[in-house]
């Protein structure tokens, strides 16, 4: 195992902005920061993320969420040197390599569980969290972890039916293996 | 933004230390950074310097010795909520912490930063007052420990030292036979800061009396409210409906309540009498442990 601490140490840049090494969706990458860039900012403008979407900037609404280490947390609330060394996972790093969608970003299709759409690519990577981590989750489960998600054109129903139909067919593929 | 900005990553408790008192007040500390972002980028502080202690090593422990539960400062809000030792010890901990916000605060946010934020709308502060728990921090000078009701002084005020940080939690795992609860009650949305937040312990000996009971209140006014002389009025008298409403009221007498958005103070009096009430109530229902 490569210590992760020994990869992941920041330097200063000529400019005097900071190189911050990191993995993100899959790849080693290094991103280029100021100490006071999130890394919301950062995946946007530096990498051209777009799917990383800002709403509140504080936190609230879950537009933003990322995967740190596979846990879904709000890029706007991290400040972009605190990625050195870690895992960065967004919804573009969900489809296949060949752009194929997940069976996730399916089952939203298929529910249309959007209206704008703003609120996709924040409650795709929670659902993914959720679904790792609790795959026999009740709909009331569901709400739950959803909760901090939210979505202006209202589509919660169709957005916890996606949800609901996913773990669906994740068991049902589980039990034909 | 104020430039320039130096970034700091120890990787040791010492040589945080160090920094901090190097740097005085120019140097702030970063954890989860989920108050620090929001404080930095309204330009509610300037720090020259951050110092981030997210690579130190041994702060992110949770276990149960000498009959107390230990969580290091690290250890992120998240990992309180689900694990087994906190929920097979003082479940009332993991309840507290799984109650606030939303996963991804939770996912980030760190028992230390939660008590150096000492923030009055915080939900596990209430929790560590009510429960007794002590917490360990180290300076300059050495280490110290400093009881959960001394340790938030103000408004964002604590007893630390400018070259202190956090090093962790400890909470004395309360005798088999208590109930603890913690109450958030939200004005707004569900996963909104607490309006107020009771957490109630009760111990009741074979008979009916109370052995132990403990109250705190968080949210209604600058730090945690814990009255002793009220709780002490209980003990060994039978927990009646009489007795509950008794020290409620003290409580809302008591609770020099702050007016917000999430409630003004009047309505903020009346809240503390009702769920501070019903943590009583549902302390001593609760399941013995
Ligand atoms: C949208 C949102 C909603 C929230 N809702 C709630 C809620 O409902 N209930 C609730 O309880 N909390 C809530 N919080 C979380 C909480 O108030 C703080 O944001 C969080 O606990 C801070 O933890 P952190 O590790 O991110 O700290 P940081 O942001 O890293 O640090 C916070 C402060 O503490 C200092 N600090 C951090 N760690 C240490 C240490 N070990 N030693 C010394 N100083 C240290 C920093 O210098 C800074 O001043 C919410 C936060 C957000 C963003
Ligand atoms: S933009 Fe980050 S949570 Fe709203
Ligand atoms: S679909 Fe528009 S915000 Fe959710």
């Amino acid at each position: 195992m490569t210590d992760r601490r020994a990869q992941g140490e920041v330097t200063a840049t000529e400019d005097g902005r900071l190189a911050i090494p990191a993995m993100l969706n899959g790849r080693q990458t290094t991103l280029v920061a100021r100490p006071w860039h999130t890394l919301l900012e950062t995946l946007r403008d530096q990498e051209g993320l777009y799917g990383v979407r800002e709403g509140c900037g504080v936190g609230m609404c879950g537009a933003c969420t990322v995967m740190l280490d596979g846990e879904p947390v709000s890029s706007c609330l991290v400040l972009a040197p605190q990625v050195a060394g870690r895992e960065i996972r967004t919804v573009e790093g969900l489809a296949a390599p060949d752009g194929t969608l997940s069976d996730l970003q399916q089952a939203f299709i298929d529910h249309t569980a959007f209206q704008c759409s703003y609120c996709t690519s924040g409650f795709l990577i929670t659902a993914e969290r959720l679904a790792e981590e609790h795959p026999d989750a009740s709909r009331e489960e569901i709400r739950h972890y959803l909760a901090g998600n939210l979505c202006r054109c209202g589509s919660y129903v169709k957005i916890l039916d996606a949800v609901a139909d996913l773990l669906e067919r994740r068991r049902a593929g589980r039990t034909a293996d | 933004m104020p430039e320039p900005l130096r970034l700091f990553q120890p990787t040791s408790i010492e040589e945080a230390v160090a920094v901090l008192a190097e740097l005085g007040d120019d140097a702030k500390v970063v954890a989860g950074a989920t108050a620090l972002t929001l404080l930095y980028r309204q330009r509610l502080i300037a720090p020259g310097a951050l110092v981030s202690i997210g690579r130190i090593p041994g702060l992110k422990t949770i276990e149960v010795v000498d009959g107390e539960l230990r969580l290091g400062a690290l250890v992120s809000h998240r990992e309180v909520e689900l694990s087994p030792v906190v929920r097979g010890s003082i479940p009332v901990v993991a309840d507290a912490f799984g109650k606030v916000a939303n996963v991804r605060v939770r996912n980030a946010a760190t028992v230390g930063g939660v008590m150096a934020e000492s923030d009055y709308a915080s939900d596990p502060p209430a929790v560590f007052v009510a429960l007794d728990a002590v917490v360990d921090v180290q300076g300059s000078n050495g280490k110290r420990s400093i009881p959960a009701s001394e340790f938030f002084v103000a408004f964002y005020e604590t007893a630390l030292e400018h070259d202190e940080i956090v090093i962790g939690v400890r909470v004395p795992v309360p005798p088999a036979g208590t109930g603890a609860v913690y109450h958030k009650f939200v004005t707004r949305s569900s996963e909104d800061r607490p309006c107020v937040g009771v957490a109630g312990v009760v111990r009741l000996h074979a008979d009916g009396t109370v052995a132990d009971l403990r109250v705190a209140v968080g949210a209604a006014a600058e730090t945690p409210q814990r009255f002793r002389d009220t709780e002490a009025l209980a003990i060994g008298k039978p927990l009646d409906a009489d007795l509950i409403a008794q020290v409620a009221d003290a409580y809302a007498d008591q609770v020099d309540t702050l007016d917000d958005m999430r409630g003004s103070a009047w309505y903020r009096t009346e809240m503390v009498r009702v769920w501070v009430r019903r943590a009583i109530e549902s302390a001593a229902a609760a399941p013995a442990r």
